[in-house]
């Protein structure tokens, strides 16, 4: 059996072999089911292969996507995901869990990264408040799980509108950015020096990140197809 | 009129299960020979909500094997529960396929000459 990643890559190879106005279409259905975080990803790659097989092979006899999928693109859609498996809790516990410990793993590298290199010029800070760096770090997380879910919702709700305000959607992307900006450094504020302070090296926080890397590489090992 | 009311949906899942019954077939080959038998309005992607549902439901399993054209398709079986479902349906669909054809075409009928008076 292909696995996901290997159909999402077949995929997109495949995907080519449409004309401009099949491939809008298809590619429309496919950010709509792909970005359902309820669908098994697996079934939905699956799926979404079928589709394009076929869809390749109704071109060839001079059908176009519009009489394939008919009238209503998101009737379509939804019956699509209505019909299919939902993707099972270890394999969600795996993509939240591979998403924070990456997040956190390359935030450790470049953080420690950085700071080796300025210690080079003069003395860096190596004072940390563990109540305050884990609320920031908390606040991060935070921000970018609703971000994901903020993007994922814009995307769905404008993918099947004939004509999308794309500066509304750069407008919207750009004020989530700036008020997670905000709140993180807002955390950072007011919540300065909680807890207790300890020094850390910055060659510890490099390999932190290391090993963050690491377990995240073995975590996405875990999840069943 | 579209093909997603709830009793063409279950006519359709039995249709679907019959031509697999008669021989494992891909998505396209599918579409194609529904077509050929004559129901109207179906259009090639009607058919993967209902490949899906009975996949769900445990009648059909797809498998992936090399198609006479070359490439791999995914070709769907019949299973032995799916044998069951699609006698079951068959049995009841014959009982009331001549009674409902015969009451609706008199309905139509009188429609008809309601309309004219």
């Amino acid at each position: 059996m292909r696995k996901a990643t290997e159909l999402i890559e077949e995929n997109n190879q495949k995907r080519e072999l449409l004309n401009a106005e099949n491939e809008k279409i298809y590619t429309d259905v496919l950010l709509y089911i792909r970005t359902d975080l309820r669908v098994d990803e697996q079934a939905a790659e699956e799926l979404l292969m079928d589709l394009l097989d076929h869809l390749i092979e109704a071109q060839e006899n001079g059908k176009d996507a519009q009489d394939f999928f008919g009238d209503s693109l998101e009737a379509y859609a939804d019956e699509l995901i209505a019909n299919m498996p939902t993707e099972n809790k270890r394999n969600i516990l795996v993509l939240f869990s591979t998403s924070i410990l990456g997040l956190a793993g390359w935030f450790a590298l470049s953080y420690g990264l950085i700071n080796g290199m300025i210690s080079i010029f003069k003395p860096v800070d190596n004072e940390f408040a563990l109540g305050s760096v884990s609320l920031i770090l908390l606040s991060l997380v935070l921000i970018g799980i609703v971000g994901i879910f903020v993007i994922f919702r814009v995307i769905r709700t404008s993918v099947f509108k004939p004509k999308v305000n794309e500066w509304k959607v750069y407008v919207l992307s750009g004020l989530f950015g700036m008020v997670g900006f905000a709140f993180v450094v807002g955390v950072g504020f007011f919540f300065d020096g909680k807890g207790p302070v300890i020094q850390i090296q910055w060659w510890v926080i490099l390999l932190v990140g290391l090993v963050l890397l690491g377990v995240n590489k073995g975590v996405s090992r875990l999840s069943i197809n | 009129m579209a093909l997603r009311s709830q009793l063409l949906k279950g006519v359709l899942d039995a249709c679907v299960m019959a031509v697999v019954e008669e021989q494992p077939v891909y998505g396209y080959e599918l579409s194609q020979k529904l077509q050929k038998i004559g129901l109207p309005n179906i259009s090639d992607g009607t058919i993967y909500p209902v490949l899906l549902r009975l996949q769900k439901n445990g009648f059909i399993k797809g498998e992936m094997k090399p198609s006479a054209t070359g490439p791999n398709r995914k070709y769907y079986f019949l299973t032995d529960e799916g044998k069951e479902e699609l006698e079951q349906i068959s049995a009841e669909w014959l009982q009331i396929a001549d009674p409902v054809s015969k009451l609706l075409k008199r309905s139509e009928k009188d429609e008809k000459s309601n309309g004219a008076n």
